[in-house]
């Protein structure tokens, strides 16, 4: 059994038809649209009026450091929390007012591991499914399939704090998949996970996206960003700083290459040449060179002998992104 | 469109919707429910039924017969039908209180439910369907054994198990409440040693309150469990009199008065 959603172009614009009066009529191919959309909790602004819209069947992520803004968005668009201010269309719902109607369409993995401590592995997905109206019979075949699909299927009579990290997150995506959402929204999917384990998971979202899922995930981690996303946005203090495809994004904003140096092996501005240097900056003891040719650049610091440890030329990646943008590093 | 709560502290404000719902979705949740009580039953129900028993057994038959009889009838079956009340009052309140709070604070099992198409009044309706599964079960389970002991004088002691619908309710409510103003475990006790524990004591179970000073006998009256207690009573014992009516409906009222309450604070804890 397929996972999957349909990407039907015709199919997508029969239902917005079909869709209760009072609904706005979406004209693109958009799933969730959004228009300087607020979360206030009591005096604090977690979310600053931000506009974004997602595509069916593509990969949107949020890339921010904690405290971003990043769950609450997405809290809002499962129907988890309230909406503070701006507008919020869902599969061509209105999240203020039709929270039911869309969380019957989306699955949802939170950041926390909300699994059922008395229920088995398998239990936890049967009972879950009954929530969406399957009988018994329907969300048993559901769950093995989806078990099968997260490679569970061993566990299915384990209860879940018998399970390893990497195997309570595939339980959990399994859960979100039960209901065959048209969108699948995962908060942190991987966010305390070993290496192994993240890739597991990683592997399995991209057969989700290659299948034409939509997906919407939150991270930290801009490896993760990079490999899955189609499109994302960089959230900070509530607000989006960038928008765009991972690469082109990188490109736009830090250029092909970094060099990075011990900042006390840089006496003063007269040892970084200006001609070849686009962008300089300083986090932690350590200056960022954004620059053309690493290679030329590097040339000219032969004076200072530099060793292994002291400095780091490499290509530029979003973490470079986030760094411009907000002057600190992504993961601290 | 409201772009206007910039900085401005808001109250939290309830979605729609005040009263618990009881539809097919609130089944699910007491399917969760039963599904998991299924896997440690033997063990519920004996904590929740040995203590009762023991009282009556120790209090009915070993204090009893230092006793003279209390209202014509011997003091085991006095105690008796209070009793049976208490067991349903513990069992719903213990289970209410500490399950519900590890399904809001520590399992995030509310949590999991509402990312279903579930909401909070559905929660609530299960939470409370349950609650009555359990209180009728401990009521019916402790009736069959003081009928065993001989201290059923009436027939009309069968409506005893449909009137456990109303503990369930009323218990349920205030533990579920206390479980989501609780920041942790232990506070949960606060509500058993100044609420629970003196509604067992004082409610009429082991003597009558109508001997007590004026004052104390109007406080006991506002109480829930009194009531649940003349009336398990009174029907035990086939003793119907006019005012067990005013009891009855005191406690309907007291019942559909919690529910709105009980709605709104899992609703602020669950979706502020």
């Amino acid at each position: 059994m397929q996972p999957s959603v349909s990407s039907d172009n015709i199919v997508v614009v029969k239902r917005m038809f079909l869709l209760e009066r009072g609904n706005r009529f979406l004209e693109t191919n958009a799933v969730i649209e959004a228009r300087q959309l607020q979360k206030t909790y009591g005096q604090a602004l977690a979310v600053k009026g931000i506009d974004f819209s997602v595509q069916r069947g593509e990969c949107f992520g949020f890339l921010g450091p904690n405290g971003a803004g990043k769950t609450s968005t997405m809290k809002m668009i499962y129907g988890r929390t309230s909406i503070s201010g701006g507008e919020l269309y869902v599969l061509g719902f209105d999240a203020k007012r039709q929270m039911s109607q869309i969380k019957g369409r989306v699955g949802v993995v939170p950041q926390e591991n909300n699994l059922d401590p008395e229920l088995t592995v398998l239990e936890n997905l049967i009972l879950y499914g009954r929530y969406f109206g399957m009988i018994r019979q329907e969300a048993g075949e559901r769950a093995r399939a989806r078990l099968d699909f997260l490679g569970l299927e061993d566990k299915a009579g384990a209860l879940p704090h018998e399970l390893s990290g990497g195997m309570k997150r595939r339980l959990i995506i399994a859960r979100a998949l039960l209901n065959d959402p048209e969108i699948l929204i995962l908060d942190e999917p991987t966010t305390g996970l070993d290496p192994r384990a993240r890739h597991v998971v990683w592997q399995k979202l991209a057969e989700l996206r290659e299948a034409g899922s939509t997906l919407i995930l939150t991270t930290h981690y801009m490896e993760e960003a990079a490999r899955l996303c189609d499109r994302l946005v960089v959230m900070d203090h509530g607000q989006i700083l960038a928008r765009g495809e991972p690469t082109g994004l990188v490109e736009e904003v830090a250029g092909p290459y970094v060099l990075e140096i011990n900042s006390s092996l840089l006496n003063g501005d007269h040892l970084v040449p200006d001609g070849l240097v686009r962008r300089r900056e300083t986090v932690g003891g350590r200056t960022f060179l954004f620059n053309h040719d690493n290679g030329t650049l590097l040339d000219r610091f032969e004076g200072l002998k530099l060793r292994a440890g002291q400095y780091l030329a490499r290509p530029t990646n979003l973490e470079d992104v986030f760094l411009i943008l907000t002057g600190r590093s992504l993961e601290e | 469109m409201d772009v206007t709560l910039k900085g401005k502290a808001a109250p939290f404000s309830p979605p729609r919707g005040f009263f618990p719902r009881f539809d097919w979705r609130a089944r699910r949740v007491w399917e969760r429910d039963l599904v998991a009580w299924l896997k440690i039953y033997k063990t519920s129900l004996l904590l929740n039924f040995g203590e009762p028993f023991m009282n009556l057994v120790a209090l009915g038959f070993g204090l009893g017969t230092y006793v003279a009889s209390l209202e014509n009838v011997s003091f085991a079956a006095y105690i008796a039908p209070g009793l049976l009340a208490s067991t349903a009052m513990l069992g719903v309140s213990y289970d209410m209180a500490f399950s519900g709070f590890a399904k809001l604070h520590r399992d995030g099992v509310y949590d999991s439910i509402l990312t279903g198409p579930v909401e909070v009044e559905s929660i609530v309706g299960g939470e409370i369907l349950w609650e009555i599964s359990r209180s009728i079960l401990y009521g019916s389970t402790f009736l069959t054994v003081i009928f065993l002991l001989g201290l059923i004088q009436s027939p009309l002691a069968l409506l005893v198990s449909p009137l456990m619908v109303l503990p369930g309710i009323i218990f349920a409510a205030p533990a579920l409440v206390v479980a989501t103003l609780a920041r942790v475990e232990d506070q949960l006790f606060y509500y058993f040693t100044l609420a629970i524990t003196p509604m067992f004591m004082f409610s009429g179970i082991f003597f009558p309150v109508e001997n007590l000073p004026p004052l104390a006998r109007n406080l006991i009256w506002f109480t829930p469990l009194y009531h649940v207690v003349r009336l398990s009573r009174g029907l035990v014992l086939g003793r119907i009199t006019p005012d067990l009516w005013t009891s009855l409906c005191w406690l309907l009222v007291v019942a559909v008065l919690q529910l709105p309450v009980l709605v709104y604070f899992m609703k602020r804890k669950l979706l502020s």
